[in-house]
């Protein structure tokens, strides 16, 4: 008798259950959400984490947070752990990937097999040379050589200086020094007396400053890819009375250094330029406007703009929003090595500071779109194409003009 | 542990008396191999110190000198704990991830406040230290082999601290951490004075108090240690747990000197730690080692880089350059044929009846040569 009830009941219960499971399975294919896996090569400094960040609290901002099922894959430095990473997303029928790739070449394979499976790949800041994906970066404005040259001006054309490498064998690194070397070879009054790598790291830039430092304390200029503040804070350590110019990336203690008195008496001065974490929110937004078929996508190379802040154009930001070209925050609201370059009004309007240091959306905002046109980039070989010609034009200044000849 | 034969007893058992008697006599008056090998890096850094005025202006200063001692702090602290971690047979993979929480934790703990500086340090010290005994229970009671193990701690720690900060620590660099590289007392940084304390005091723990000799007659033979009466385990465990110590401070002092905190901060402090304990002339097979030549070690390694760096050549050739020197200096250091080994000839004709315990067979590898 109990056994026939307990039958009954069981049979009343699973035919709930597969009701259940069918309604919510209708609802589900009602509301498809696109499944777009964020792809970080390493997190471990600022700026991987606010790029991240940006691209969380954009796919939060309506209308994407009823779009977008946003999934984070942190794969490391190892170039095989990435390429195992693309492989379970493309397994797992994603319909976009956005990441910042390791190497330019050795995730070719894996992302042709992803574009035939229809998964679109967007690559933020660093590139990749498969055509099939789509670059969006800054590498290609000539960071490079629009900071040579203004450290070449601020020096008047002549003096002993250091290199402040990134990465050794990274393409990024490659380029940039390229194109700082491309005009520094004009100046036969430029010496580099030090080149090292700084490994794009605060802390490794200053101690391999401080050690050049002691071999070269008649140095009158630095060129340093990120990591300048590193740079600034072994300079500062040696106790020099007279300082001088030094260029690098856009972290915020060299930005707030830029404009500080005490350093400025003591002849400090320099540029803020560099990779901007924004650009993962820019690549994010381009990729949503190509899924949600706003935008039929051409070029396969998008240029981003480059940051560039020489010491008379810093200025602090009184909120946490882009206010008046505001630049750099205060001292006790980030991180020293927070890089500032986190506001774009005309391409990402929604983000804060706070997007960037949280990952959550500002709040009342919505997505803007972008403009109908967007830059495209030129063609590197080895940076964003296999084996193309460069344009002739390659390491043209197009924010600083030589003052010395 | 196991069993073990009678024979095993015999040979073995003298082992940690013998050990500590030749420990005794590095103490003396004589000046034994070790010390002479330690003489021979301190000797070998001034030299190329002095010498290196030849590259550049800048060097061969007082100046010069100072920023190398800075520069080496970092190594010279973590040293000790890898050091004592080597001289029990083992190694310590994560003194660099160890070293990155220790800062970490200094970056959030300590802040602008004076009085954090004193409750916060032990407490970090107390959490690297409770790592590296973990390490040092994972090498002793699951009997994992330590690299294994102590990489495995690293990547767990690695992991939890990337899922706590979410990649970017919070916090300010404590201000009396950073005076202490900033200001001077008595002509010399802070830091120094801070560096000759802890020196001279993990001098006197590893080889001259009775737990120094114990681990030296673990590292010898740790069976025979054990048959001898000694804690080997808790030895053990004791060494890795110094090693989390160290590690921690390290990590203190980077925040520091850097003024801030990432994630990979400790990284490109573990080979070098490893480096300046085998250029010291340790045996990586452990029971043999001074912690001056870890000293010594890490300031040449020092030296060396600043003086390559100013050769102005391509990283590829600094590189080799440095792999070759350190090459050259562990051939030139190493226990029989070495410069320690040639400046006492007492030592080398009585190598071989005053120490059975450096390794079985190397006294009668030598037994020609004496």
């Amino acid at each position: 008798m109990i056994g026939q009830y307990l039958k009954r009941g069981l049979l009343a219960f699973s035919a709930a259950a597969a009701l259940f499971i069918a309604a919510h399975g209708e609802s589900k294919a009602q509301d498809k959400k696109f499944k777009i896996y964020l792809s970080l090569s390493y997190s471990g400094n600022d700026w991987q984490t606010e790029a991240a960040n940006i691209v969380k609290a954009l796919a939060a901002t309506p209308p994407y947070d009823k779009l977008v099922d946003l999934r984070e894959v942190i794969s490391g430095t190892d170039v095989q752990a990435q390429i195992s990473a693309y492989e379970s997303m493309i397994a797992d029928k994603a319909d976009g990937v956005i990441s910042f790739p390791v190497s330019p070449t050795a995730l070719n394979r894996t992302i042709r097999k992803g574009c035939k499976a229809g998964v679109l790949f967007f690559m933020y800041d660093a590139t990749v040379t498969e055509p099939c994906a789509y670059n969006v970066s800054y590498i290609t404005s000539g960071f490079g050589e629009n900071t040579a040259q203004a450290l070449v001006n601020m020096l008047g054309g002549k003096g002993i200086i250091f290199e402040n490498r990134g990465v050794p064998g990274n393409s990024v690194d490659k380029r940039h020094v390229l194109g700082a070397e491309a005009i520094f070879k004009k100046y036969p009054n430029i010496h580099i007396v030090a080149t090292y790598y700084g490994m794009w790291s605060a802390q490794t830039s200053q101690q391999e400053t401080a050690k050049a430092l002691i071999a070269h304390p008649e140095v009158t200029g630095i060129w340093s890819e990120y990591g300048e503040e590193g740079v600034l804070k072994a300079v500062l350590a040696s106790k020099r009375s007279e300082l001088f110019p030094i260029t690098g990336e856009d972290s915020n203690a060299f930005r707030l250094a830029l404009i500080d008195p005490a350093l400025k008496a003591r002849g400090f001065t320099g540029a803020s330029s560099g990779s901007p974490p924004a650009t993962a929110g820019y690549a994010f937004k381009i990729m949503m406007e190509v899924l949600t078929k706003k935008r039929n996508l051409a070029i396969h190379n998008i240029e981003y703009p480059l940051p560039w802040v020489p010491a008379d154009k810093v200025k602090v930001c009184p909120g946490d929003e882009f206010e008046n070209g505001c630049n750099v925050f205060p001292k006790d609201k980030v991180t020293d090595s927070f890089t500032t370059e986190v506001f774009e009004p005309v391409l990402l309007p929604e983000l804060t500071m706070k997007t960037a240091l949280t990952g959550l959306p500002k709040p009342g905002a919505t997505i803007q779109p972008l403009p109908a046109a967007l830059h495209p980039a030129p063609l590197e070989p080895g940076i964003n194409c296999g084996h193309c010609e460069p344009p002739a034009d390659l390491y043209k200044l197009t924010k600083v003009q030589p003052a010395v000849h | 542990m196991t069993k073990t034969s009678p024979s095993e007893h015999a040979t073995a058992a003298p082992v940690p008396e013998a050990s500590a008697k030749a420990t005794a006599a590095r103490s003396g008056f004589r000046i034994g191999p070790e010390g002479w090998t330690t003489l021979a890096l301190f000797g070998l850094t001034v030299f190329m110190i002095l010498a290196s005025r030849l590259i550049s202006s800048g060097f061969g200063s007082w100046q010069q000198a100072q920023a190398i001692l800075l520069l080496s702090s970092f190594t010279i602290v973590l040293g000790f704990g890898q050091g004592l971690v080597i001289l029990i047979g083992g190694l310590d993979l994560s003194v660099g991830v160890v070293m990155t929480l220790g800062g970490i934790l200094a970056y959030r703990w300590i802040g602008t406040s004076l009085v954090a500086l004193f409750w916060a340090i032990p407490c970090i010290l107390l959490v690297t230290g409770c790592v590296g005994a973990i390490n040092g229970l994972g090498a002793t009671l699951l009997r994992l082999p330590p690299f294994i193990m102590t990489l495995a701690t690293s990547l767990i720690i690695y992991g939890v601290f990337l899922g706590f900060t979410g990649g970017q620590p919070r916090g300010v660099a404590s201000p009396a951490l950073t005076s202490a590289y900033t200001s001077t007392f008595a002509g010399l940084p802070v830091i120094l004075w801070l560096l000759l304390i802890f020196i001279v005091l993990a001098t006197l723990v590893q080889s001259h108090s009775s737990f120094g000799r114990r681990l030296y007659a673990v590292g010898t033979s740790p069976m025979a240690a054990y048959i001898a009466g000694l804690p080997v385990r808790l030895l053990i465990v004791a060494a890795y747990a110094i090693s989390g110590v160290t590690s921690g401070l390290a990590g203190i002092l980077l925040v520091g000197y850097a003024t801030g905190a990432t994630l990979t901060m400790g990284q490109s402090y573990l080979l070098p730690s490893v480096a300046a304990v085998v250029v010291g002339g340790a045996s990586i097979l452990g029971g043999r080692g001074t912690y001056l030549a870890t000293v010594g070690g890490a300031l040449l390694l020092t030296t060396l880089s600043t003086i390559i760096e100013a050769l102005g050549l391509a990283e590829g050739w600094r590189t080799v350059i440095y792999g070759l020197v350190i090459m050259l200096a562990l051939l030139a250091l190493r226990e029989n044929m070495g410069i320690g080994w040639a400046l006492t000839p007492k030592f080398r004709n009585t190598a071989s009846r005053s120490r059975p315990g450096g390794a079985g067979h190397k006294p009668n590898k030598t037994g020609g040569n004496g």
